[in-house]
């Protein structure tokens, strides 16, 4: 009896404490961990990079990103461009977007082989830290975005970030290099592809038309940018697309200019001015508007058949382009190479426009110190 | 020893014999609770409440409360999701739904699915079913209604072990344990349980980024796993005073495929784990009269802490966006930013908390008035570090309520009770019931009203995450802006209870206003800071989608039971319920109302069981359980409707051994989907039912009984039935 009462106290003892241990038991939070070692990983890979090739200044080009292979491919050959424009730089190419780095570690989509293709990205504020760390005595950031807005603006930010040192204490980068890049003007920021309305959109509409102009005798051309949904439209970036549709159609009337993000802007508002200038029927060819052709060049633009298309609301963002402007009377084309549309970096003329940013790209003076002023 | 012995065996035989008169009176003895929180036979209770008994449930043989439900009424629609189940009753989904285990809530979602994978089957006693929001006593925000699970309690002296384990198709593995024993004034049960399950695949096809692919990894049911520990004391100090405490642990895994090929569906870099934990403590304390009195006035009291924490456990690297807090984090406090998660590790999601407390009281009156009165105060606690803005969320809320009972005229009982409401952030609100029940001879006629009023969750108001669901991701986001729900619900019942024959017609209408809903919104509504990392791959495919209070909506419709015991061994039982559901809801890209059907349900839902059991001899009892159920179609505004099906089981069940002895032994097989029905409509299109075609199951269970029992359920009287306040 005394056996069992003693399993009773110990019972009842276990009913009142077990939800205690419950209540304080740690949510295993590695954050701050996971951070540290994450710089550390960035840290040796890029150290290795300078160890093995002695160069001094680094690049690093920041893109949204993409899952697609053919999107890694035209990636590697904006890098291989870069390395031939920039021989004396490292360069490094980054995704600012978490769900693109982990889908394309995993495998998003295959290759034209039908082969898994599985990539590894870094992230800006990592890469640029393990820059950094690697102490480079000269530094170009660039912004592979196509307008300046709101991921431009967090391109904008990791940088500043940067050169006020604003990481975590264990992961503080020295700050008179910090210091000495400043005094050096040795760090800059390369804008995106229609930074300068008066000197990027005439010359991206000179490059876009030496291309396409072709089309231009045969229907219409429309490029299908991204754009920025009206309450995110940082800078109010979204003028330029209609500044590029301007001028693309000073050139020739034919040219038209539409996103999926921007407010009025959308296919809808594409057909709507193409009816105004009396096209309503004819070719229309399609045209990424995009650094590289992935989810958007393939799927809101290019995407063909039955899902794409939905008669019961036909401005749906799920109808794609290329059913859109047939199911309106046109005869949609996606021109594609290697079965894919393009994307602007693989079109050398753009690319150039962004390796003249890169080139020309000014010290960003307003960064250093200018976020924590008590440092 | 000897007189020990013939005792026991004494009591077994008596047992035995009752326990055929138990079963052939069994639906007329039954007695519920929930309706009004005091005891009536189920014939006369006021409110319309709906049993499934203990008789049924083993016969039923039931895997999950899913299956139980589904297959044994016909007022439920489940439908496996990613977290849990998703659960309608009356075409409302589980937050209408107030599911209480022994009269108390269960806690925590995730989605808005609860998981009720922490209700054990092989634990339950009974099942009572309330519809609508008709009882004063647990909240007005029981829309849809309420479902107690009153769980078996041995309390008898003695102790008491029992094991069932139960191993299926799909490794599926059901292992019950208790341990009880009783001594004096202090009785312990612990319970024990593990589910398990591999999951299945019932179509490899799956339409993603706007391709059909055929070799997708998704499973139409998740592998899981969980187990939960509960114990329960409860102390007799005097015989007008009880006591208890108990508490319960419980942890459940999801794991998703991690062999897939397509990442934007069937490959996933983190499994789902989920952790409950409980506390509470309270009595039971009569202000009067003897033990034999049934009219005792009486006070109880509880006090309930509950937690429900929600976890991603990476199985690859994964950069997660996460809002740092903390003074560690420097300059970068407040901050969002890209945290690579590591294979193994786990990060919280939420972690809901809830406490609450709880003083009531029953008191006979004069003329036949029984008064029920209480209170109840509530505080809900929400830390989701990067799922709401500030990482924290709370809410309370505190009700009082008074219900009385008339029931001075033989052939009318009136029940009215009002409900009064205060909430942190939508103030005061009073909510009235009446039920009423006219009586002549074996007839009953029942007709109800009931007003709801349900403030928006915790969730609803501040929470926002993330959710992938194969290759659609959305974004949900919380709207401090919501209105609280409110709600209508007549509702009118004629029932027949004779000795072998049970029908039963209810007819109702609830009207809700103010609907909670997800509803598509524009990506620019995302909260600044967390488009740039959740605008997806670039694609958009990212749908924004807010909490919103849809105009209004209804639901009508009528249940008809019917229940025949053939002869002595033979019964046969049915159901039908016919529901038709409206919402109406403000489609802002087209500026206009739109009607429409509520996701997920049928108009039609049946079920149909024929139970025979015979007792061959002493030491065996057989029992056959051959049962149907089926919907029609099921109706959902994306992604396709859900097939029509229906779905046959047998069960069958030996108990083996004198139940005098010390152990006793139970088997039972059954095979599930016998005519092999599959819906294998392609991901992410919406099913019928989630069934894998046939599967086999069998269950051994053992019981072991040592010491003086007195089994109080041998005269089944209202009196004398020892159910506990439920």
């Amino acid at each position: 009896m005394k056996k069992i009462k003693s399993f009773i106290v110990a019972t009842m003892t276990f009913a009142l404490v077990a939800p205690v241990f419950t209540a304080c038991s740690s949510d295993d939070d590695k954050t701050y961990e996971n951070i540290v070692s994450e710089y550390t990983v960035n840290d040796e890979m890029v150290a290795k990079q300078k160890a093995q090739s002695k160069k001094d200044v680094a690049v690093l080009l920041v893109a949204f990103g993409s899952t697609w292979n053919n999107a890694f491919q035209a990636f590697d050959k904006t890098k291989a461009e870069y390395e031939k424009a920039f021989p004396e730089a490292d360069v490094y190419v980054c995704f600012s977007s978490d769900i693109c780095i982990n889908r394309a570690s995993v495998g998003e989509n295959v290759d034209d082989e039908g082969n898994l293709v599985k990539r590894d990205y870094y992230e800006p504020r990592y890469l640029l830290h393990a820059i950094g760390a690697a102490k480079y005595s000269k530094i170009y950031v660039q912004s592979l975005q196509v307008i300046p807005g709101e991921e431009f603006s967090a391109v904008v930010a990791s940088v500043k970030k940067f050169m006020n040192n604003g990481y975590v204490a264990n992961a503080h980068l020295d700050d008179e290099y910090l210091a000495q890049l400043a005094e050096d003007e040795a760090i800059f920021l390369g804008m995106p592809l229609l930074n300068d309305p008066e000197v990027d959109v005439p010359e991206v509409a000179r490059q876009l038309n030496a291309l396409y102009s072709s089309e231009t005798q045969d229907g219409a051309v429309a490029f299908m940018g991204h754009g920025n949904p009206d309450k995110y439209d940082t800078f109010k970036a979204n003028v330029r697309y209609t500044q590029l549709e301007e001028t693309l159609q000073a050139i020739n009337p034919n040219y038209f200019v539409g996103t999926v993000d921007m407010k009025d802007n959308f296919k809808q508002d594409v057909m709507g001015r193409m009816q105004d200038k009396g096209i309503s029927s004819g070719k229309v060819y399609l045209h990424a508007l995009m650094s590289i052709a992935g989810d958007h060049a393939h799927n809101d633009m290019a995407g063909e058949g039955a899902e794409y298309w939905d008669p019961d609301e036909e401005e749906s963002e799920d109808n794609s382009w290329f059913e859109y402007f047939n199911h309106k009377g046109y005869t949609a084309t996606v021109p594609v190479v290697g079965n894919h549309p393009q994307g602007l970096l693989e079109l050398s003329g753009i690319l150039n426009v962004w390796i003249k940013h890169t080139k020309e790209a000014e010290f960003f003076e307003d960064a250093y110190h200018s976020m924590y002023p008590e440092e | 020893m000897k007189k020990w012995l013939l005792g026991v065996t004494l009591m077994c035989l008596t047992q035995t014999l009752l326990a055929q008169d138990i079963l052939k009176e069994d639906s007329l003895q039954e007695v519920v609770v929930t309706g009004t929180g005091t005891q009536h036979l189920l014939k006369d209770a006021p409110v319309q409440t709906e049993v499934i008994s203990r008789r049924v449930l083993d016969s039923f043989g039931g895997k999950s409360i899913e299956e139980i439900l589904s297959g044994l009424t016909a007022s439920f629609a489940f439908s496996e999701g990613d977290m849990g189940s998703q659960m309608q009753m009356g075409g409302l989904g589980n937050s209408y739904i107030l599911i209480l285990i022994d009269g108390k809530r269960i806690h925590g979602d995730v989605g808005g699915e609860n998981d009720l994978g922490l209700i054990d089957p092989h634990n339950i006693e009974r099942i009572e079913i309330v519809k609508g929001a008709q009882s004063a006593l647990y909240g007005s925000d029981a829309m849809a209604g309420v479902i107690n699970i009153i769980t078996k309690k041995h309390t008898q002296a003695g102790i008491y072990a029992d094991n069932s384990t139960r191993y299926g198709t799909h490794n599926d593995l059901r292992q019950h344990n208790t341990l009880a024993f009783n001594f004096g004034k202090v009785s312990s049960q612990t319970n024990f349980q593990i589910q398990r399950n591999d999951g299945w695949q019932n179509t490899a096809k799956e339409y993603a980024e706007a391709m059909v692919i055929t070799d997708s990894k998704n499973k139409t049911v998740n592998k899981f796993n969980n187990w939960q520990v509960s114990e329960r004391i409860t102390y007799q100090p005097s015989h007008n005073l009880e006591l208890y405490a108990d508490g319960t642990y419980y942890i459940k895994n999801i794991n998703r495929p991690r062999n897939g090929t397509h990442p934007s569906c069937d490959v996933y870099t983190y499994d789902l784990r989920y952790n409950n934990a409980s506390a509470s403590a309270g009595g039971k304390w009569y202000l009067s009269g003897d033990k034999d009195d049934t009219r005792r006035n009486y006070l109880t009291f509880d006090a309930d802490w509950n937690k429900h924490a929600y976890y991603y456990t990476y199985t690859a690297k994964h950069y997660d966006y996460v809002l740092l807090k903390g003074e560690e984090y420097g300059d970068q406090n407040g901050e969002w930013f890209s945290v690579a998660m590591k294979p193994g590790q786990r990060k919280l999601q939420s972690d809901q908390q809830r406490m609450m407390g709880q003083l009531k009281g029953v008191f006979y009156l004069p003329y036949e008035n029984t008064i029920h009165a209480g209170a109840e105060y509530r505080y809900d606690y929400l830390k989701a570090p990067n799922r709401t803005e500030d990482g924290t969320a709370s809410d309370w809320t505190s009700a009082l309520y008074v219900q009385d009972e008339f029931n001075k005229l033989e052939w009318f009982n009136l029940t009215a009770g009002l409900r009064l409401v205060n909430n942190r952030n939508f103030g005061v609100r009073l909510t009235p019931k009446i039920s009423t029940m006219f009586a002549a001879g074996d007839f009953r006629f029942r007709l109800g009203w009931s007003q709801g009023f349900k403030t928006p969750t915790v969730k609803e108001l501040h929470y926002r995450y993330l959710h992938v669901m194969g290759s659609s991701t959305f974004f949900n986001i919380g709207n401090i802006n919501l209105d609280p729900q409110t709600s209508n619900y007549y509702s009118a019942n004629l029932e027949y209870r004779g000795k072998k024959l049970t029908a039963s017609v209810t007819g109702y209408l609830n009207k809700l206003d103010h609907m909670i809903a997800l509803a598509n919104v524009p990506v620019g509504e995302i909260p600044a800071g967390v488009t740039t990392a959740y605008q997806g791959d670039g694609s958009d495919n990212v749908q924004a989608r807010m909490y919103k209070n849809m105009d209004n909506a209804r639901t009508r419709g009528i249940d008809v039971t019917l229940s025949y015991q053939v002869m002595k061994d033979l019964s046969i039982t049915s159901a039908y319920s016919y529901l038709d559901t409206e919402a109406n809801m403000y489609d802002t890209s087209k500026d206009r109302m739109t009607h429409v059907i509520i996701d997920g349900t049928a108009y039609h839902k049946w079920n149909a069981s024929v139970t025979y059991s015979h007792i061959f001899c002493p030491c065996y009892k057989f029992g056959v359980n051959l049962s149907a159920h089926g919907s029609s179609t099921r109706f959902y505004q994306n992604n396709g409707n859900g097939k029509a099906f229906q779905i046959w089981r047998i069960n069958t069940t030996h108990d083996l051994g004198k139940s005098g002895k010390m152990l006793t032994y139970r088997l039972e097989f059954g095979v599930d989907n016998i005519f092999n029905y599959v819906d294998r409509t392609m991901h992410p299109y919406h099913l019928g039912n989630t069934t894998s075609g046939t599967t086999v199951h069998g269950t051994f269970c053992i019981k072991f009984n040592y010491g003086k029992r007195v089994k109080n359920n041998i005269s089944l009287t209202k009196q004398k039935i020892n159910y506990e306040e439920d």
